[in-house]
């Protein structure tokens, strides 16, 4: 008797296999898991979703005493508060999507040892969640900032607002990529969890969040440069703020090595997502 | 003969063991250059099983059998004998390390009750999660989803998180959305020992219709033997991730259970030193001996049972003690609790036994829990489950079909006489 089968489990899986037509399949559970994230986190808290609101306002404050007021970085010419919020909120973007994401695993481990669903569907809801959470921060920015732009005049949009959608996208591009390759990595070896959170630190430090890139030394500047998320910041701060210049190679260097290292990210996670389970 | 729906073609599975430290590294590193750069192949043959090695272990070794469509089947298998691992391999959780699994349909898996439920959501939104992260579509969900909420019969709480939940409730709605998967392929690990058993009753009744009625594959692990006998047509055993029986279910679980029997139905220390006790009393042995009259060789309904045991009484001075031996459900609840004579015992081996008569037990899995009363009535010493049994299902002529209800099954003579009978 001819038996066609419908699929086929083997030992060794391929690479480049992103399983696409299954994640579709799969996005009602998606959207549940998204929905999970956002409701499941405030139950039971005081302030419920004002918290997401209250986050970046007192970070912002923070940097704003810290920074304006005693250590006094410039700003470019631009609004301290809008300033350091515009930083916060590309830089809590990029540091939530990954810092939730490299946990896939670690933190699924009890459902991904009982039941198969995609796998991807676990750091894309956190992407999600993480794009919906900055959605409405970003609200509060647009607030803060069209008062500034009507009542004070003190700034002006330029065109690379245009940029804006983009520049986010590719945070999280970056956020996920990033997140995916040390998931795969920290199934096994722990030590990356204390790395990571140490490793994000520093890497802030190096990042214009604090300040403009236009007070690194010219000797650094290309080093500086390549760091894909110095072109998303000061490119949304060109577009808001109208300060700092942005050379056009770098927006494009940025966004290409985001892009890689999604790609990086993606095949590795596809390509280890069921074996990894073995070794946490 | 229906059509195969699942090949499990030479499956093989490894698992490394060890510690994790910092040759980790270098090892998997190691491994990486063989294997990616140098091409060398190392080939794992899961026969030259070596006791001896530590470092890895085969869960599974070469397994090779058919699953068929509408085929209700059953693993039996002591702990540790890669039931689990196979599960997980064919509901895709693990990937074997050689061998390849050939399928039709879809398959869900359902190796934990109430697997992803978020304690913080109601149980309206769990069941919506839940039966997503099972494999079913939203709408199929949302079109049954006031059959799966009448099946737990909590309606009252549905709108409730589902932490406030009592744990018979929250694994009620668990399984509830289990039941009602819409797959080819359903996977059940050791999860039909859930809440009452009133609601046990219900979901095996629910299990077996799956593939009487709707012509669903189900695939069971189980210890529960009476279960698996009720449920199942085919049967496998598995014995250190080998392939010991395959056939009909009743037969393999027969054989599976007439093997079982020794090492369960008796515990032997031969010296008091080493012998589960306390400064009181020392176990010697305790043993469950059936009186067989028949031809078959494990325990059914109609077998007397003796319960033996031996101790060594260790005190400085002579104690009255009694002692009470509780027969219980593998629920935990006690069937009877019988109680010795009240004797003086001194410094020595005392023995003791008990016998329970045949057509007395129904069907189940029954444990012995021995307690040491001295003359206060205190416990000197419990020694729970001292030994465990089975009792299979016996029917005769007189009750065919149906669960039989009751914790004991004794044949008490019932006298039906007609008195008087009316002229049409």
């Amino acid at each position: 008797m001819a038996n066609e089968w419908e699929w086929e489990l083997q030992a060794e899986k391929k690479w480049f296999q992103y399983g696409l037509v299954e994640l579709w399949r799969c996005r009602g559970l998606l959207q549940s898991f998204v929905r999970k994230e956002l409701t499941a986190g405030y139950q039971q808290t005081i302030m419920g979703v004002f918290w997401l609101v209250i986050q970046p306002l007192l970070t912002t404050l923070f940097y704003f005493l810290v920074f304006s007021k005693i250590v006094k970085v410039s700003t470019d010419g631009a609004p301290p508060l809008l300033f350091y919020m515009s930083g916060a909120l590309l830089w809590g973007y990029f540091s939530d999507c990954f810092t939730s994401t490299m946990y896939s695993f670690l933190h699924n481990a009890h459902i991904f040892n009982k039941v198969y669903f995609p796998r991807l569907i676990v750091p894309l809801s956190m992407v999600i969640t993480h794009s919906v959470r900055t959605g409405i921060q970003f609200i509060l920015f647009l607030i803060i900032y069209v008062n500034y732009w009507i009542f004070d005049d003190a700034v002006h949009p330029s065109n690379y607002i245009w940029l804006v959608p983009v520049m986010l996208f590719f945070t999280a591009l970056l956020g996920l990529g990033l997140g995916m390759i040390v998931a795969v990595f920290m199934a096994k070896y722990r030590d990356l969890e204390q790395l990571m959170n140490f490793m994000l630190r520093l890497f802030m430090f190096v990042t214009p969040v604090v300040y403009p890139a236009s007070i690194v030394p010219e000797k650094y500047k290309v080093l500086f440069w390549c760091n894909p998320l110095t072109p998303v910041i000061e490119t949304f701060r060109l577009g808001f703020l109208h300060g700092g210049t942005v050379d056009n190679f770098y927006i494009f260097t940025g966004m290409a090595s985001s892009l890689l290292v999604f790609f990086i990210g993606l095949t590795l996670f596809k390509f280890r997502e069921i074996k990894v389970m073995d070794t946490i | 003969m229906s059509k195969p729906i699942l090949h499990i073609d030479r499956i093989s599975k490894q698992y490394q063991l060890g510690v994790m430290g910092s040759g980790a590294l270098k090892k998997d590193l190691q491994a990486w250059w063989n294997k990616q750069v140098l091409h060398k192949k190392e080939a794992p043959d899961p026969e030259a099983y070596d006791e001896a090695n530590r470092d890895y272990i085969w869960a599974l070794r070469n397994l090779d059998f058919k699953i068929h469509e509408g085929d209700s089947f059953g693993i039996v298998g002591n702990n540790g004998s890669g039931k689990s691992t196979l599960l997980k391999i064919i509901s895709r959780i693990s990937l074997p390390t050689s061998g390849t699994i050939h399928g039709r349909g879809r398959i869900a898996s359902l190796l934990e009750v109430g697997t992803g439920f978020h304690p913080e959501l109601t149980g309206r939104e769990n069941v919506l999660l839940n039966g997503q992260i099972l494999g079913m579509q939203k709408k199929e969900v949302l079109a049954k989803f006031d059959e799966i909420v009448d099946f737990s019969g909590i309606e009252r709480f549905i709108d409730t998180p589902v932490k406030r939940y009592s744990s018979g409730m929250y694994v009620r709605l668990a399984f509830s959305v289990a039941a009602h998967l819409q797959t080819d392929i359903l996977i059940i690990d050791e999860v039909l020992a859930v809440g009452d058993v009133d609601f046990q009753r219900k979901c095996l009744k629910k299990m077996k219709s799956l593939s009487t009625e709707k012509g669903k594959t189900v695939i069971f692990v189980s210890h529960h033997m009476q279960a698996l006998r009720n449920l199942c047509n085919k049967a496998i055993w598995l014995e250190k991730g080998k392939l010991i029986e395959e056939g009909a279910a009743d037969t393999v679980i027969n054989k599976y259970l007439s093997r079982e029997k020794v090492e369960t139905l008796s515990q032997y220390y031969p010296n008091p030193e080493s012998a589960p006790g306390n400064e009181w009393i020392h176990i010697k042995q305790v043993a469950i001996n059936p009186k067989f009259n028949t031809q078959i060789s494990y325990i059914d309904t109609r077998t007397p049972l003796d319960f033996e045991f031996s101790f060594w009484f260790m005190g400085q001075y002579p104690e009255n003690t009694q002692i009470l031996i509780g027969f219980y459900q593998l629920t935990g609840e006690c069937i009877f609790e019988l109680c010795s004579e009240v004797l003086k015992v001194e410094k020595g081996l005392i023995d003791g036994k008990c016998r329970i008569p045949g057509t007395f037990l129904n069907n189940g899995y029954y444990y012995v829990s021995m307690h040491f009363l001295n003359r206060e009535q205190d416990t000197m010493y419990e020694f729970t489950a001292s030994v465990a049994f089975d009792v299979v299902d016996y029917r005769n002529a007189k009750r065919p079909y149906g669960k039989w209800d009751g914790a004991v099954r004794p044949d008490f003579p019932v006298e039906l006489s007609q008195v008087s009978f009316e002229k049409p």
